[in-house]
């Protein structure tokens, strides 16, 4: 191209990585004399092998859109809340950190300091977030949209069972995929672009793919059979199903669930395990020396599964046993039938598919390793885990997974990332590979939340203001912050200290936790000082925000690495692991700084320069897995830019010609995976719980934390059960015949979160697509209410929150079900295309303690409402 | 000389708009102009509800409708099939519009910014766009995808098919027998989008199913 045109003087083609979602494709981005003209693929990495989605060829116009904040602005307006005009006024840099450096100087107490993140930039929220937290000294973070659009069931429960923060399965063998409410391989930024090619391959050479979603979805619309589910009620599916194959088939994996799981491990009559007097370890019922044994003992031939055994004059039983007699007892296909509107002889027949799929015995090689094949996988993601049953939908359906052995094997259902990893051939880097507790149960080496799954954090007084560390398996707590009880919260449980300055990177909070004014009112508002890193200036910064700073968006800034600690960006199967950079491919425009820089400029001028450095320390080997070389540690007399740090981080983890300057020209560095990484579950010795024998006891341990403090009743107790059960969502038991309807959202692949609105190429596409700015509706249901297509009508929840719309009448839609695409109707003026483009949904969000799932404090996302025309 | 064809295998498009966007990149085409749309459509009634997405490009057909009626003789055909406009000879009568039975021809009367309510002169971006838009295609003339030609004499593959993340897209030679496009056509069961149009697309499409 350069040689056709005399004029250009420079023509190229720079790596880095997507940040368009948190897939982390590797893009290469095409600038001609400083302009970037064109976005594609890299082929040279793995992620995404050299295609490009709609969203990142999209940035194109993110970059450049001229709505996008270009200097640093100051609130005018104090007047604060939703629909606010903020009356911005340009100031300069020096004025803005000023003015943030006084906020931070004169605090109460440092512990009032609250950082929330968005969720797409995620690689920041390794260490550059954390780091600066611990310097200051503060606990209280929020990654935007967590426990509602993902976060708690989902992931905990995923770091559980396959020490990885999701599943997907392994497409390269798998032959049968049970979806329940996730899109992965079709657009989800679940390792997005190679997933859709090992879809379309697998799907092309037979694989059948059954879909449990309310709306015939894209994914629903790609596989053999929809099959049309109540929202929120995946577990009581997938528990009658397990009832059909452990009661019906009587068919599992033997050899998995004794080896692998904690299946044969003895269980007294008060639940607990059966220990061995002097080791304190679970013991095995050794159906072989007829006797029982530690779990971990050589000599046991043949683990018990089922049976009743007396040790030293205590029955127990294994807790495989007591599994499949819960599901027996408690889980009926007729009963599930009710719960979800599937038919029982479907639910048995898609059972029965499940199980013989999975080809329980089969083996086949891969690099000289004989591996347990396994082709049958059962995943989830955000459908799932947005109700009050959020952590047992997610467990219940990997519990199918584990029967079969297809956990962690070709064709199951992998921990998305691999979990393991031997390192960098040269520097042995990252390295992570997850241990056995003492009970033999499997735990995570290093974890992005601030603590690991498991073993559980215990109950004790809260000292963060979502009371978050006060409860065993919580994530993210909404229903404390947003309540308008929030004070009282704070009160009864001691917090002494308030919330005092909220650094804002990236999210939109008021479009992604709930219910707009809750967030505001009850949440935001009671910082006294909020400033916020931002691109564009969206609902957030309008209602709330006190200073808003430019940000370099992802082409023009540094990340040291995108693709670990990998959670969403290494697929499954033989290929390569890649370390990918990001690098700015423009500088900054305008007045734009890179968040990191910034974040860094403060901890200097805040005087915690040191502790940052010394806390990145310790947050680079937990994040990027291995202790770092005493020479590339930062060194508390040194001043370092962000670059600096970058090049340390590079030089440490991959080796010393491999630093930033380096990795600049290539964008990454690969190396192949192998067997042992990929496929890793018969290769580490642990096992994982198919029974919680610790839940109760934590479930207790916090009851009466709270019961300490006047507050017992803030959570429903019974769901710390040791065994996966269905509960509820308050949409199932409202009795109020007017709201006949269950409104859901959904995630279109196209957009991403809150963020991608006002992208005009995007925004193009929704008007295009039949479903986004509309609301779908079932044909039959709509018609019966006098609706024709196109009608404008209300949605309605029993607050008398509603919200507008067009309707699309659809046949693909069950009859009592309401789905919305969500995070659409912005209002912002600061993103104009966006603007009254589809429908709020969070807006009918309920927030509260019976919305809020008691295991892990996820927040429920269904809705009963009633709709009539506008 | 060649036949330029597409297979679209719509088993393994997922309707993710991809080509879409990428076309638009590619071809810089201004607001509302989309020369790779893609159309869903819904049959059957619920439960066995079934949607379709269905991803357009020009179909270059063999004996174009569009080039039957063009009365300035601007719509030419290359000597690899490909159904092209001289913008310089198009007076934009818009009879080609009505004839194609595929909807993929479009008359720009003007470029509309996609950010109306920005501030100032166009963003660098949208400027480039505009400047090449203009170079190649222009105003007042019918305007139309022609299957990437610039990058394909330029030894790439159209913008579409380079960026499909689920590779649904083949582009290549019908009249080599040997190619991958001539091979799936074959192999596969591909089918033409109405063939009773009589127009003899180079666009074929493998079944769902």
């Amino acid at each position: 191209m350069s040689t056709q045109n005399k004029a250009i003087k420079e023509d190229v083609w720079i790596p880095t990585s997507c940040g368009g979602c948190y897939g982390q494709c590797g893009m290469l981005a095409h600038r001609v004399d400083g302009t970037i003209v064109d976005i594609k693929g890299n082929p040279e990495t793995p992620a995404g092998s050299g295609r490009m989605c709609a969203k990142g060829v999209a940035q194109l116009h993110t970059l450049y859109d001229r709505h996008r904040i270009d200097y640093p602005v100051k609130r005018t307006n104090p007047k604060k809340g939703v629909h606010e005009d903020p009356k911005w006024e340009r100031i300069s840099w020096e004025e803005a950190m000023d003015t943030i450096v006084e906020k931070f100087k004169t605090m109460k107490d440092p512990r009032g300091c609250y950082f929330q993140a968005t969720t797409v930039q995620t690689s920041e929220i390794r260490f550059a977030v954390p780091a600066f937290m611990r310097a200051w000294g503060f606990k209280n973070y929020w990654v935007s949209g967590g426990g509602l659009w993902c976060g708690n069931g989902a992931h905990f429960m995923n770091g559980i069972m396959h020490a990885a923060w999701s599943i997907i399965p392994d497409w390269n063998y798998n032959n049968y995929t049970l979806y329940f409410g996730c899109s992965k391989g079709h657009g989800a930024g679940h390792a997005a672009l190679q997933t859709a090619q090992w879809v379309a391959d697998a799907r092309a050479r037979g694989m059948k793919a059954v879909v449990f979603d309310p709306f015939l979805s894209t994914q629903a619309s790609k596989a053999h059979e929809w099959v049309p589910i109540k929202v929120g009620t995946d577990a009581a599916a997938a528990l009658g199903m397990i009832n059909v194959i452990l009661n019906e088939i009587e068919g599992w994996d033997a050899d998995y669930l004794k080896l692998k799981t904690n299946a044969p491990y003895l269980i007294k009559p008060d639940g607990h395990y059966m220990r061995c007097p002097d080791t304190n370890k679970p013991l095995i019922w050794d159906d072989g020396a007829g006797s029982a044994k530690p779990f971990d003992d050589t000599s046991i031939s043949d683990g018990a599964l089922m049976g009743s055994f007396d040790v030293k004059g205590t029955k127990c039983t294994p807790s495989f046993e007591l599994l499949k007699n819960h599901v027996k007892e408690n889980y009926p296909l007729e009963k599930a039938e009710k719960i979800t509107t599937i038919p029982v002889k479907t639910l048995r027949r898609v059972a029965n598919e499940f199980h013989d799929n999975a080809q329980i015995g089969s083996s086949v090689t891969i690099d000289g390793k004989v591996l347990p094949l396994r082709p049958s996988a059962a995943i989830f993601f955000r459908g799932s885990q947005g109700h009050v049953n959020s952590g047992w939908n997610c467990l219940a359906i990997d519990i199918m997974n584990q029967i079969v052995g297809a956990a962690d094997v070709p064709g199951g259902a992998m921990g998305h990332g691999p979990p393991v990893s031997h390192g960098h051939p040269d520097t042995g880097k990252p390295s992570t590979i997850p241990y056995a507790c003492d009970d033999g149960m499997m735990i995570v080496k290093g974890w992005v939340y601030d603590h690991k799954p498991y073993p559980l954090r215990e109950p004790k007084p809260p000292q963060r203001l979502d009371l978050q560390d006060m409860l065993p398996c919580s994530v993210y707590n909404a229903f404390t912050i947003m309540s308008p009880d929030w004070d009282k919260y704070l009160k009864d449980f001691k917090i002494d200290y308030e919330p005092e300055i909220m650094i804002n990177f990236g999210s939109n909070s008021v479009m992604t936790m709930a219910n707009a004014e809750d967030v505001t009112e009850n949440f935001l508002k009671k910082f006294g000082f909020i400033f916020s890193f931002n691109i564009y200036q969206n609902e957030f910064t309008e209602a709330v925000a006190d200073i808003v700073l430019p940000d370099a968006s992802f082409l023009e800034r540094y990340t040291p690495c995108v693709t670990f600690p990998s959670t969403f960006c290494h697929p499954t199967g033989m290929d390569h692991w890649v370390w990918q950079i990001r690098q700015p491919v423009v500088e900054p425009i305008a007045e734009r700084r890179d968040f990191n820089e910034v974040m860094l400029e403060l901890a200097k001028r805040l005087g915690v320069e040191e502790k940052y450095y010394e806390e990145t320390n310790k947050l680079i080997p937990v994040r990027y897995g291995g202790e770092m070389e005493e020479k590339y540690k930062l060194k508390a007399n040194e001043h370092y830019s962000w670059q600096d740090i970058c090049d340390r981080v590079l030089k440490d983890r991959l080796g010393e010609d491999r630093g930033l300057e380096a990795l600049k020209k290539t964008g990454l560095e690969k190396w192949p995976s192998k067997v042992e990484e990929m496929y890793w579950r018969w290769f580490v010795p642990v096992r994982v719980p198919i029974y919680f024998e610790y839940f109760p006891e934590f479930g207790e341990k916090a009851r009466k934390l709270c019961a300490s403090f006047g507050r017992e009743n803030i959570q429903d107790w019974r769901f710390y059960t040791p065994l996966a059960e269905w509960f509820p969502c308050p949409s199932h038991t409202e009795t109020d015949p007017e709201l006949d309807l269950t409104a859901y959202c959904w995630r279109p692949s196209f957009h991403t979160q809150s963020s991608s609105q006002n992208n005009p190429w995007l925004d193009e596409v929704s008007v295009n697509d039949p479903f986004v700015y509309l609301i779908q509706l079932n044909a039959d249901t709509g018609k019966k209410k006098g609706f024709k297509d196109g009608d404008v009508i209300w949605v309605e929840n029993k607050l008398g929150r509603k919200i507008k719309g067009p309707v699309r009448l659809v046949e693909g839609m069950h009859p009592e079900q309401l789905g919305i695409a969500g995070c659409h109707g912005h209002w912002a003026r600061g993103t104009p295309i966006a603007k009254g483009k589809g429908q709020f949904f969070d807006d009918l969000i309920i927030v509260g303690e019976e919305y809020t799932d008691s295991l892990t404090q996820g927040s429920d996302a269904c809705v009963k409402v009633k709709v009539y025309k506008a | 000389m060649a036949r330029y064809g597409f297979v679209i295998d719509l088993k393994r498009c997922y309707g993710c708009y991809s080509c879409q966007v990428a076309c638009k990149a590619n071809n810089h085409t201004p607001q509302g102009i989309d020369w790779a749309r893609c159309i869903s459509t819904e049959t059957g009634t619920y439960p066995s509800a079934l949607r379709q997405m269905l991803p357009m490009v020009c179909q270059q057909c063999a004996e174009p409708a569009c080039k039957e009626v063009c009365p300035t003789g601007a719509t030419l055909q290359d000597e690899n099939g490909i159904v092209t406009v001289d913008k310089d000879v198009c007076m934009g009568c818009g009879y080609c519009m009505m004839a194609c039975p595929y909807g993929e021809r479009q008359v720009v009367e003007d470029w509309k910014t996609y950010f109306p309510d920005a501030e100032g002169d166009l963003d660098v971006y949208e400027a480039h766009c505009k400047r090449e838009w203009e170079k190649k295609n222009g105003y007042g003339v019918a305007t139309k995808c022609d299957f990437c030609m610039d990058r394909v004499k330029d030894g790439q593959q159209p913008a579409c098919v380079e960026t499909c993340p689920a590779k649904a897209r083949t582009f290549g030679d019908l009249e080599d027998p040997e190619s991958e496009i001539s091979i799936l056509i074959r192999r596969e069961g591909a089918f033409q989008l109405n063939p009773e149009f009589g127009t003899d697309p180079s666009c074929y499409y493998l079944p769902v199913r």
